[in-house]
Order: structure tokens, then sequence, then C-alpha cells
């Protein structure tokens, strides 16, 4: 924990980081539900409730379809694009809060020429490694579950009038989700962009490499809005188990890759 | 006893080969210089030696530990000033301190709090510990590097280039702590420079490389008279007359006298500096002479470092 806390100190001193850990979620927790429940007010509804969301609709479990079988079309919308179409989002906060930190890690010490005093101490190097990831997981992760309730309040706030006292969340899949896919998510892609940052001269470099990262999870947010896939306590059951093998996978390559001659190497 | 030793050290980058089959040693307690100009191998050598880089062939042991073998334990028993300050400047210096302790192994806060406490008092650096590096000077910064690397109180230290980039006041002063901590501590000390003034002013003994091979090891004094530069004796005068340069010219161990009239000095080229002597101020004196200052002058380091580098 002492590459953690350290790297911490620098970081909450810095408000360039500092606020797009902050502001990113706070878009996503607060002005999307306020868009979900606002814009079926302004644009006009299809005739039909179920209008052009029949595909994710007819993947939905069977008693959720029954009860949607009775709803409004703006209710259905609602419910849908509150319980379904952003869960994924919940997936992209983390990646975006700790994107600007894991690609800095090592990178960033390149860049500003610490890194050669830090590469020379006993660390070993999965103190190293993990520490780099760690100062990105926490607080990003600590950022998603604070969106996560802030969400949760206003999507109730919200469900509270449309469905007539009823609250949405938190519900079975959104705990998975937040409590089990995301950090598992988090982890493997965070690793990721640690491995690239130790492997790449400078930060901006770390970034735009690791920016690929997000083509998977926007891949599952496609797949939920087509109705390709859809989130269930089954499927992020799941998706968990897939990525915590994926995290252990990228653990054991991040240690067996870390070269403290490599890093050095590209210092610009 | 040798603190390093190592047998035909090679580091390559590519085609490149920086380091080129180095042997030396360093003894215990001792400071030793490594000098020569830029690109010649200088930092490739520390940073094989701290275990940053693993060697191309060849072998080196640091503390009795060997660098491809145990590089952790190479680590925790050395020091090192890299040849950037290394400092993390949005921490401040009490906090840049404590980090690398605790990395070295320093775990009891009293023993860490007392030993940064002594350092930056030290470094006169105790009044700004609470200041964030970013604020510091040049100087402040390579003396709060010099006290990084010192932190766990390594019995080996590596200093790269500790006075690059400073002013004179800067690097006299940083040379003098560094002179005061070897007396004070007993560090032993790899010094890698291409300030002459630092070697000859800090070094016990000194190797000279470029393009990464061995030229020399030696003392100052050794090196001189590898280029033919011996020390010489230099007298000053009230008065210099022709019974005076006689009286000293008819001395056996005496080679060359260069006299200066105006100046009222003299310059003697002699066999053996420390036994002539004596005889040299004796015969002055019985010729009435009124001797006013003696002076052994050693051989410039820079005299005989650039012929040495040039036949290199």
């Amino acid at each position: 924990m002492l590459v953690f806390r350290k790297d911490w100190r620098e970081i909450r001193r810095n408000w360039l980081v500092i606020l797009p850990i902050v502001g990113i979620p706070l878009i996503f927790s607060v002005l999307l539900p306020l868009l979900i429940a606002l814009v079926p007010r302004v644009a006009s509804l299809p005739a039909s409730p179920l209008g052009g969301l029949e595909a994710i609709v007819n993947n939905l479990p069977s008693q959720v379809r029954v009860e949607l079988a009775g709803m409004s079309s703006r209710s259905v919308l609602f419910y849908l694009t509150s319980l379904y179409f952003l869960a994924p989002f919940f997936l992209i906060i983390p990646l975006l809060a700790s994107s600007v930190i894991a690609s800095d890690s090592f990178a960033g010490e390149k860049e500003r020429r610490t890194i050669e005093a830090l590469l020379a101490t006993p660390l070993s190097d999965s103190e190293l490694f993990l520490g780099k990831i760690l100062v990105s997981f926490i607080p990003s992760m600590i950022v998603t579950m604070i969106s996560f309730l802030i969400y949760s309040v206003v999507v109730d706030f919200l469900s509270f009038s449309v469905f007539s006292g009823r609250l949405l969340l938190p519900n079975i899949t959104w705990i998975l989700l937040i409590f089990g896919l995301a950090p598992s998510v988090a982890l493997a892609t965070i690793g990721l962009t640690v491995m690239i940052s130790a492997k790449v001269k400078g930060f901006k470099e770390a970034q735009q490499i690791s920016a690929l990262l997000l083509l998977p999870i926007l891949l599952l947010m496609f797949g939920q809005i087509s109705g390709a896939i859809i989130f269930g306590p089954v499927v992020v059951g799941a998706l968990i188990g897939v990525f915590a093998i994926l995290d252990l996978l990228v653990f054991r390559l991040g240690l067996r890759l870390f070269r403290r001659e490599e890093i050095l190497a590209k210092l610009a | 006893m040798s603190s390093i030793e190592t047998e035909g050290l090679t580091k390559r980058f590519g085609s490149l080969t920086a380091v080129d089959h180095l042997s030396f040693e360093v003894r215990e307690g001792e400071i030793f210089g490594l000098i020569g100009p830029n690109g010649a191998g200088k930092t490739t050598t520390v940073r094989t030696l701290a275990c940053l880089l693993s060697p191309s062939e060849g072998s080196a042991r640091v503390g009795g530990y060997d660098i491809v073998g145990d590089p952790l334990k190479v680590r925790e028993i050395t020091g090192i000033l890299t040849e950037n300050p290394s400092l993390y400047e949005r921490l401040t210096a009490y906090e840049n301190m404590g980090f690398f302790a605790e990395a070295y192994g320093v775990s009891d806060p009293q023993e860490r709090r007392n030993r940064i406490m002594a350092l930056l008092e030290f470094f006169d650096l105790w009044d700004r510990r609470n200041d964030k590096v970013a604020t510091f000077s040049k100087g402040m910064k390579q003396k709060l590097s010099v006290a990084r690397a010192l932190v766990h109180n390594p019995p080996i230290v590596f200093l790269d280039e500790p006075t690059a980039g400073l002013d004179p006041q800067s690097a006299k002063e940083i040379r003098d702590m560094i002179e005061g901590l070897s007396r004070n501590e007993k560090h032993t000390i790899l010094l890698s420079t291409h300030r002459l003034e630092d070697a000859e002013k800090l070094c016990s003994r000194v190797m000279i490389i470029n393009r990464g091979r061995n030229i020399i090891v030696g003392t100052i004094d050794e090196l001189g008279r590898r280029v033919g530069a011996e020390p010489s004796l230099a007298i000053k005068l009230k008065e210099l007359n022709q019974k005076i340069l006689e009286a000293v010219r008819e001395l056996k161990q005496v080679r060359h006298v260069y006299p200066d009239d105006a100046d009222g000095r003299l310059t003697i080229t002699v066999d053996d500096v420390y036994s002539a002597t004596p005889e040299v101020v004796r015969s002055i004196v019985y010729a009435n002479g009124m001797i006013l200052s003696v002076n052994v002058v050693r051989p410039s380091l820079e005299e005989a470092y650039l012929k040495l580098v040039k036949e290199g």
C-alpha cells in the first residue's frame, strides 16, 4: 500500500486529475436519469406502448414482460432505460474515472523523471504493479458506488411518481452489477492500462492506446440496447466469473511483463 | 575489503556497447570517482551496479551480493542519487523522504523520523520540510536527492553527477556536504562525474572511462605520474637571487628549477617530492634565503584526464 499512499497523496493535490474523477460520475448519475424522465414529456412517443422496443422486451424474463404489458409508453421507456439501457454506463464510470490515473501510473513517472529512483528501491515488482493498480481502482470504485447511490435516489424519486409509489432500485441485478461486475471489469482494464503505461514513453500515448479498452464495454452497451444481451442476475453473474478469471490473467501477465530495464529504456 | 567488485562488466544496447569489459574494485569506506566525458558509460555503469539494468556480459558484486542473482539485496544496501533529482514535486520534502525511507525498509516510525530529521538538518532543509518540492531551487532539490539516497543509511551509495547543472556555490556546498557525510557515516561512495573538481576534491581514487572502457584507475598522483606530470615544489621567497638558485640546483634529487624573479617564486621538480623537501628548504636557508611559503603542487587531474581521454 506504500505506492498507493504516495500516489494518492500526489493525486489529491492535482485538480486536473480530480475533476474528471468527480465530474464524469456526476453527469452519469444525475443528468442521465433526469433526461430519461424529461425526454418523454417533450418528445412524441410511438402509439404502441412497446413501439421500437420489441427486441429488448422480447428478451426480458416473462414476469417483466407481463408487468410491462399494462404500462404506458412513457412508463415502459422510463423502466427500460433506467433499469437496462443505462446499466452498462456504470461499467464505463470506473473506466473513465480511472483512465487518467492508470495511464499516468508509470508513463507519468517517466515524463516527470521520477521513475528511476522508484525502480531503484527494493520494492518488489508486485508491490509496484499492484500499488499502481490500486491507486486507480480504489478511487474509481468509490465514485462508482457513490454514483450508484445518487442514481438510485434520482431514479427512485422519479419512479415514485411514474409507478405510483414503486421504487425500482436497488435490485439484485444492479447489486451484482455494481459490487461484482463493475469492480472485476475495472480491475482488468486498469491492469491492462497500467501495463500499457509501463511500456510506452508518455501519458498521452498510454491514454490513447488504453481508450481501445472501452470497446468491449461499448459492445455490451449496444448489445443491451439492441436486445441481444440482457443484464439479468444470471448474465451478470456469468460475466463476473469471466472477468474474475481475466483479472487473474491480467495480473499474472502484468507481473511477467514487468521489466525495470524496459521501463527505464522508455525514458524520453 | 572490497565493497564493489566488477569483472568484465559489459552492457550493450543493440549494436552499441555502452560499458565495455569494465573490471575494477571499490574499497570499503572510500570515495571512488568514475570520471569521463559525456556518453562515456558512467551512468550505465551506475545503473547496472544499482540493478536497474542487467549486464550483457561479465559480473559484479555489490556489498558481497551478486547484481544478477541477488538484485533485491543489492537494492536494500545501496542508495542512489540518480542523474535527475527524481523527486515528487507535489509532495513535501518530508513526505518524499518518508516514502523512500519506508520503501527502503525503515519501518519504525520513530527511527524514520529521527533519520529524516538528522539528514534534513544536515542539508539545511529542516525548516522547509513541509514545503512542496516544486517550490525548491535546483540546489535544494539536489541536496534533498542526496539526503534521500542516504535515508536508510546504506553502506554503499551511488552518486550520479551530484553537482551537474549547479552554480559554483551550490556545487561547492553539495561537495562539502558529501565530504562531511562520508567522514561522519563512513559510506562507500561511487561518484560518477564529469566535473574534475568534484573528483579531485572528494575521491581517494578515480577511474577514467571513455567509450565504456577503463582507461586507468588510480589516485590523482598516480594518474599524474602516468602522464608524466610529477608533483612539484612551489617555494615563495622574500627575495630570489643567484646564490639560492645555485644552492638548489646542486642538490642531487633536483631535476629542474624554474625561477620566477618577478614573483620571487621557485618551482622545483624532484624525484620524490616528500623526501626532497627538507633538503631543498635547508639549502635555501643556508643560502640566506627567506622562505615565505612551501607548497607541494600536485599534477592537475584535468591535465591527466585530457591526455588520457585523448589517448584512450
